[in-house]
């Protein structure tokens, strides 16, 4: 990515590539709407559009104004590098996650993992709690079913009255597909 | 009866019968000498004679004696011959009775034998039989353990692998709806925590 975007912050509302597609678009639309105003003959009334949270957040925390020809192309080179070259990950959780839920994740993410990685939420219910990650190229488990099955030579000496196996060793890096398909996705 | 004793018994009767023509020959004879007659005188008188002399009573004394002899002749006989017939009877049971017994010893011998080798060979057979009888208990003994042991390893297994997918898929249903998503994000982080740099280096590289 170029080095003048990756001084840009993308928002943690913006969690997938459909929400930086979208926030790209709006950010086209304002573009094009103000370029048109600036040839429009000085005293017409004129009715800025509404902005989403979403941009207003991106233009605060990039401390940008959408006024500025310069911002906005800046933003929309930015959005496009974004939705064209940034790494995605897929998390697939036992439900359906709430908003907040996913922005501490983003967040985390994003301070720790990629500042500008993007989230694809997927929804798998038999895995019991815990999330299955996927990202280019690995594939991670960390749910509880998978953390039963680690852990199974315990159950099993449990069961039988045996002295307590040590767990195998997680592998939680594995190349692959997932052990179970996904019902749905964010 | 012995021929000796049926030739007694016929001889007996011919020298009988024998007499009994001599002695009328003789007669006949001596009244063909006396005088000179005809011939028909002659046998007139010899037919008076003859009439006279074996009237109906001499014929009848002559044939009470004959009777009476050929009787005793018979009786004397038919004594011998029952005791010839005792005799041979007694001979003959003993005969029979050695010749059975003899017999039957050696049947018996035969059959005792028969029945030893009989035994011997049923013994044999039995021997055999339960030898392999023993050796196909063994071997089928051996095999049922075996087809024990492995059915037992295989319940077993079967029973660990299920028991611990129930237990497992027990647990994710109970407890999995339970568990708010919110809750689990600390631990959610620190699992990507502790896989941190693999996720970079795949993110970033692709390794």
């Amino acid at each position: 990515m170029e080095h003048n975007n990756s001084i840009l912050v993308l928002p943690v509302g913006a969690v997938g590539r459909l929400d930086v597609g979208r926030l790209l678009r709006e950010a086209e639309a304002l573009d094009e709407f103000l370029t048109q105003a600036a040839v429009r003959e000085p005293g017409t009334a004129l009715k800025l559009p509404k902005t989403s949270k979403l941009l207003d957040d991106m233009l605060t925390s990039n401390k940008l104004n959408g006024l500025v020809v310069e911002d906005r192309q800046r933003i929309i080179s930015f959005l496009q590098s974004v939705k064209g070259q940034a790494p995605t990950m897929h998390i697939s959780f036992s439900a359906d996650p709430s908003p907040l839920f996913v922005q501490r994740l983003v967040s985390y993410l994003r301070a720790e993992i990629h500042p500008l990685v993007l989230l694809q939420i997927g929804l798998q219910p038999n895995i019991g709690a815990g999330c299955v990650v996927r990202t280019t190229n690995k594939y991670f488990d960390f749910s509880l079913r998978q953390r039963f099955k680690e852990n199974r030579g315990v159950l099993m000496s449990k069961l039988q009255g045996l002295p307590d196996k040590k767990p195998e060793t997680p592998v939680p890096v594995a190349v692959g597909a997932p052990t179970a398909p996904e019902v749905a996705s964010v | 009866m012995d021929t000796w004793g049926l030739g007694l018994i016929l001889g007996s009767l011919t020298a009988s019968t024998a007499a009994f023509v001599w002695l009328a020959l003789k007669l006949g004879g001596k009244s063909k000498k006396g005088g000179s007659m005809t011939g028909d005188d002659f046998a007139d008188q010899a037919k008076k004679d003859v009439e006279h002399i074996f009237n109906d009573e001499f014929r009848e004394e002559l044939r009470n004696r004959g009777r009476l002899h050929f009787e005793k002749i018979i009786g004397e006989n038919a004594m011998f011959l029952q005791q010839d017939l005792r005799l041979t009877t007694s001979q003959l049971n003993e005969y029979m009775k050695t010749e059975i017994t003899r017999k039957l010893q050696e049947e018996f011998t035969k059959y005792e034998e028969s029945i030893t080798d009989a035994k011997q060979m049923a013994i044999e057979s039995i021997t055999k039989t339960q030898e392999t009888i023993e050796q196909q208990r063994l071997m089928m003994s051996q095999q049922l353990s075996q087809e024990l042991a492995n059915e037992k390893t295989r319940l077993i297994d079967r029973f660990e692998e299920n028991m611990a997918d129930i237990v497992n898929h027990y647990v994710l249903a109970a407890v999995g709806n339970q568990i708010d998503l919110n809750d689990q994000l600390e631990y959610i982080l620190s699992d990507l925590e502790a896989n941190k740099e693999a996720i970079i280096r795949d993110l970033n590289d692709g390794a």
